[in-house]
C-alpha cells in the first residue's frame, strides 16, 4: 500500500477497499462491523444517549495520545457523562492528499485500542480522500450510542448549594501538551496529554453514590471539561444552576510542569483543554467515598475537591487565596495570547 | 504565612487620613486582584492604578506604524502577545492579520531574530515596547543581528524608562508600590533620590505575602509624617540593579523624549537606537511616514494612567469597550488597569 | 510591567542559562548576570535572566514585618 494517502483511496474502488482492510479493518475488528451498507444491531434497554463529536487537532500526534484516541475518549465521555455506558460507535475519516499513512495508522489503532478499553464497538465507518490542502491532515467525526443507567439523572442545572465541586485530576494538561507540541514558544516540558476514556470511572462514581444513598440522585453535576477547560465548566454550570461557586485556590491540582508552562506565558491552567476530566458536583457528605473511589482508579489519582456551591455570587466563580483574600476567577474568553509586560 | 497574617492585620487596622497608594506596575495591578487584596482593604486606603503598562502608554500612532510595516511594506511582525488586539487608528494588528499580513506573537525578541535567521525570506520587525527590564534581551537581538549581518531583521522600538515618570506622577497619590523588576536594573538609587524630592515608595515584589507586607509598610511608615523609601523585594532587587543592563543600553541608544499616551512628554524617557543600528531601526530601515494617531474620542485610557479616573469611571467600560471589542489599550492589554478592572468584578 | 518568573539554572552555555520552572525548560541569556551557577535560582523575563533570586519570599517578608514592629 502507498506510503502517503492518495486521491485514489477515496475514489470507492479497488484502494479504497485496500485501505480500509488494511488499516480500519484489521483493527477495527468486531461482529458488528461489517461490509454492509449498515451495522445491524441490538437495541438498548432503557433510554438510549447519542452524541457526534469533530476532531481537527493539530498537530495530530502529541504526548500522551493521537487524533484517534481522542476521537474516541471525546465521544465515549460525552455519553457517560450523561451516565449512559457507551456501547457503539461511528467514524467518519477525512484524509488529506498526501499525509503519511503510517500517522493514519497509527490513529486506528489507538481508536481500537482505546475502544476496547471503554468496551465500545466501532460499528460503521467512512473514508474520504481531499485534494491537498483542502483538510489539513486528517479529520475524524465520531458519532456514539449509549444505554442510559436507569435513575441517573444529572444536568448543568442541578448543582445546589452545600455540593462539594470535584475535579478528577490535575487541570489543563491537553491544552498544555498541545501547545507544547507547536513548539511555538521555545519551551520543554514533560506534560502528556490527559486523554482518556472515563466510561469505567462514571460508573464507579455511580455506583459510590448509590451504595452510599441508595440512589444516584445525589448525583448532581457530571461533566467532561474539554476546549474551555475547568473553568468554563464551572461557569456554565454556575450560570445554568443559578449558583456561586467558592474554590480554594491552592486545592486546585496542577501538574507543576504546567504550571511552569503557564507561569512563563502568562496562561491560566484552569481555562486550559481537557480531554480526561470530569467536574462533579455531589452534597459534601458524599465527598470522602467519591474521593476513595477515584483515587483508586487509574484516570483519576490526583482527584481532589476544589470548592463548594454557595448561593452567594450567583453565576460567579468565586476564589480564596492562599493569603486570605478573595477574588473572582476572571470569566473565559479571548484568544490564547502570552502575557508578557 | 506569618508575615502575611501580620502585614494583612496593619493593612485592616490602619484608621488614619486616607492614603493613596499608586500600583505602577501593570504586573502588580494583575496580582493585586488576583491575590484578593483589593477586598482585604479598609475603605481608607485607595488603591490606584498607575502607567506601568508600556502597551498602555504607547500612542496609538505605534499601532499604525506597525500596521503599515505589515500591510504596506510586507513585513512579519513579531510581537508580544499584548499588542496584537490593541485598536490603532483604523486599525487593530489582529484586523490586519485577517486581511493576510503575518503576525507573529513571541515570548522574546530573541526569539523574534531567531525566526529572522531561520526565515532569510521575510523582512521581520519586532515590535520593541517595555521598560527597563524588557528592553535588555531587545538589544541584544539587535546586536546579534548586525554581527550576523542579517538584514531581515530591525525593531521598532517604543521603550520607555520610569525615572523622569515618576516626578509627572508626583501628586497622583501619597506613595508608590515601585515596580520590582524594573528595579532589579536600575536599582534603588532613583528611589532615594525621589524621596529628597518629598516622594515615598516601596520596591514590591509579586507573591501574596511580598504585596501585603509592600502594603503594611506604607501604611506604617506614611504615618511617621516624613517621606521614606524601602526595598521590600530584597531577595530580588539590589541596590546596585544590573549595571551591564545599563551599560547595554547606553551603548546602544540615546535617550529621546517620549510621549506617553495621556501624560503627555515626558523629556529623555524614550530610546533611540544609536546611528551604527540606524540598520536594525525598523522606522528608517523601511522609512516609516510620521504617523499622529488619533485614539477614539470616547477613549479615556490617558486620564486611567494617570490614576484621576477608576476605569470604571469611564463612560464606555464595560459598555462600547470590552476585551472582546477594545476601544483602547487600557482594556486589552494582559497589564491594563481596565483589563484587570473588568476581568476582576467590580465586587473584587 | 514585568512579568516575571523563578525558575532554576540547570545548565550554562555560552552565555546562556538552561532553565527550569518547575518542569518547564527553556533557554535565556544570561549575560546580564555574572558568574551564574547550576543550581541557582533566578527570575527569567522576555528571554533573559534579570537577576538572583537569593531566598524564598517567606523569611524576606518574615524580616521586613520583624523590622517593621
Amino acid at each position: 500500500m502507498e506510503k502517503t494517502v492518495t486521491l485514489a483511496q477515496g475514489a470507492g474502488g479497488k484502494q479504497t477497499s485496500e485501505l480500509i482492510e488494511q488499516i480500519f479493518a484489521k483493527y477495527f475488528n468486531n461482529p458488528y462491523l461489517t461490509a454492509d451498507d449498515a451495522a445491524v444491531l441490538p437495541v438498548p434497554q432503557g433510554k438510549m444517549a447519542m452524541t457526534t463529536d469533530g476532531f481537527i487537532v493539530s498537530p495530530s500526534e502529541f504526548p500522551g495520545g493521537n487524533i484517534g484516541k481522542l476521537a474516541v475518549c471525546g465521544t465515549v465521555n460525552d455519553l457517560s457523562c450523561m451516565g449512559a455506558r457507551p456501547l457503539y460507535l461511528t467514524c467518519s475519516f477525512v484524509l488529506e492528499e498526501g499525509f503519511p499513512m503510517d500517522k493514519v495508522d497509527r490513529a486506528a489503532e489507538a481508536m481500537a485500542k482505546t475502544a476496547k478499553e471503554a468496551g465500545v464497538h466501532i460499528v460503521a465507518g467512512d473514508t474520504k480522500v481531499a485534494g491537498k490542502g483542502q483538510v489539513d491532515g486528517m479529520f475524524i467525526t465520531t458519532t456514539g450510542v449509549g444505554e442510559i443507567t436507569e435513575g441517573v439523572k444529572t444536568g448543568g442545572a442541578l448543582a445546589r448549594p452545600g455540593d462539594a465541586v470535584i475535579v478528577t485530576g490535575d487541570v489543563g494538561r491537553h491544552g498544555c501538551a498541545i501547545l507544547l507540541s507547536r513548539n511555538e514558544f521555545q519551551i520543554e516540558a514533560d506534560v502528556k496529554s490527559d486523554c482518556a476514556p472515563l466510561w469505567g470511572t462514571v460508573k464507579a462514581v455511580l455506583d459510590t453514590v448509590k451504595d452510599k444513598t441508595g440512589s444516584y440522585k445525589d448525583l448532581h453535576v457530571v461533566r467532561d471539561a474539554t476546549r474551555g477547560g475547568v473553568g468554563t465548566v464551572l461557569y456554565e454550570i454556575a450560570g445554568q444552576s443559578s449558583v456561586g461557586i467558592h474554590l480554594q485556590q491552592d486545592q486546585v491540582p496542577v501538574d507543576p510542569a504546567v504550571s511552569g508552562v503557564c507561569g512563563m506565558l502568562g496562561l491560566e491552567p484552569l481555562y486550559l483543554a481537557n480531554e480526561g476530566r470530569l467536574v462533579i458536583f455531589t452534597p459534601k457528605e458524599n465527598a470522602d467515598a467519591v474521593l476513595e473511589t477515584l483515587h483508586g482508579l487509574p484516570y483519576s489519582g490526583n482527584a481532589a475537591v476544589i470548592g463548594e456551591v454557595t448561593e452567594e455570587n450567583p453565576g460567579k466563580v468565586v476564589m480564596h487565596t492562599p493569603i486570605g483574600g478573595e477574588t473572582l476567577l476572571p470569566q473565559p474568553g479571548g484568544e490564547l495570547l502570552p502575557r508578557i509586560c | 504565612m506569618k508575615a502575611a497574617e501580620q502585614a494583612a492585620e496593619i493593612i485592616r487596622n490602619y484608621d488614619g487620613k486616607k492614603l493613596r497608594i499608586m500600583e505602577v506596575c501593570g504586573t502588580h495591578t494583575h496580582e493585586i486582584f488576583r491575590q484578593g487584596i483589593r477586598k482585604m482593604l479598609p475603605g481608607n486606603i485607595q488603591l490606584i492604578s498607575g502607567p506601568g503598562c508600556p502597551v498602555c502608554v504607547t500612542p496609538v500612532g505605534y499601532i499604525d506604524e506597525a500596521v503599515y510595516l505589515a500591510l504596506e511594506k510586507g513585513c512579519t511582525i513579531t510581537t508580544f502577545g499584548d499588542l496584537v488586539r490593541v485598536p490603532g487608528s483604523e486599525k487593530s494588528l489582529a484586523s490586519a492579520r485577517a486581511e493576510g499580513a503575518k503576525v507573529k506573537p513571541v515570548y522574546s525578541p530573541l526569539d523574534a531574530l531567531e525566526y529572522a535567521e531561520n526565515h532569510p525570506e521575510e523582512q521581520v520587525v519586532f515590535l520593541s515596547v517595555g521598560f527597563e527590564t524588557t528592553t535588555p534581551p531587545s538589544l541584544m537581538a539587535v546586536r546579534q543581528a548586525k554581527k550576523e549581518g542579517l538584514q531581515n531583521f530591525s525593531i521598532l522600538t517604543a521603550n520607555k524608562t520610569m525615572d523622569n515618570a515618576y516626578l509627572a506622577l508626583k501628586d497622583s497619590a501619597d506613595a508608590f508600590l515601585y515596580p520590582g523588576h524594573v528595579s532589579t536594573i536600575t536599582g534603588t538609587k532613583i528611589y532615594y533620590d525621589l524621596m529628597k524630592e518629598g516622594i515615598s515608595g516601596v520596591v514590591t515584589g509579586f507573591t501574596g505575602p511580598e504585596l501585603l507586607t509592600a502594603l503594611a509598610v506604607i501604611v506604617k511608615k506614611s504615618q511617621e509624617g516624613k517621606p521614606f523609601f524601602m526595598n521590600c523585594y530584597p531577595r530580588v532587587v539590589t541596590d546596585e540593579g544590573s549595571p551591564s543592563a545599563r551599560k547595554l543600553a547606553a551603548e546602544m541608544t540615546d535617550p529621546i523624549d517620549s510621549e506617553w499616551r495621556g501624560i503627555g512628554i515626558i523629556p529623555k524617557s524614550g530610546i533611540q537606537l544609536k546611528e551604527e543600528y540606524a540598520d536594525y531601526d525598523a522606522r528608517k530601515k523601511y522609512d516609516v511616514p510620521e504617523m499622529q494617531g488619533h485614539a477614539n474620542p470616547a477613549c479615556r485610557c490617558g486620564s486611567v494612567l494617570k490614576g484621576e479616573i477608576t476605569p470604571q469611571e469611564c463612560r464606555v467600560f464595560g459598555k462600547g469597550c470590552t476585551p472582546e471589542h477594545p476601544i483602547g489599550a487600557c482594556m486589552v492589554s494582559g497589564e491594563g488597569a481596565c483589563a484587570a478592572f473588568y476581568k476582576y468584578g467590580r465586587d473584587f | 510591567m514585568c512579568v516575571g518568573l523563578p525558575a532554576k539554572v540547570t545548565e550554562m552555555k555560552d552565555g546562556m542559562a538552561v532553565v527550569d520552572a518547575t518542569g518547564a525548560k527553556r533557554t535565556v541569556t544570561a549575560e546580564l548576570l555574572d558568574d551564574l551557577q547550576p543550581g541557582d535560582y533566578v527570575m527569567i523575563h522576555a528571554g533573559a535572566a534579570i537577576a538572583k533570586i537569593s531566598g524564598d519570599d517567606q523569611d524576606e517578608t518574615d524580616e521586613i514585618m520583624e523590622a517593621l514592629q
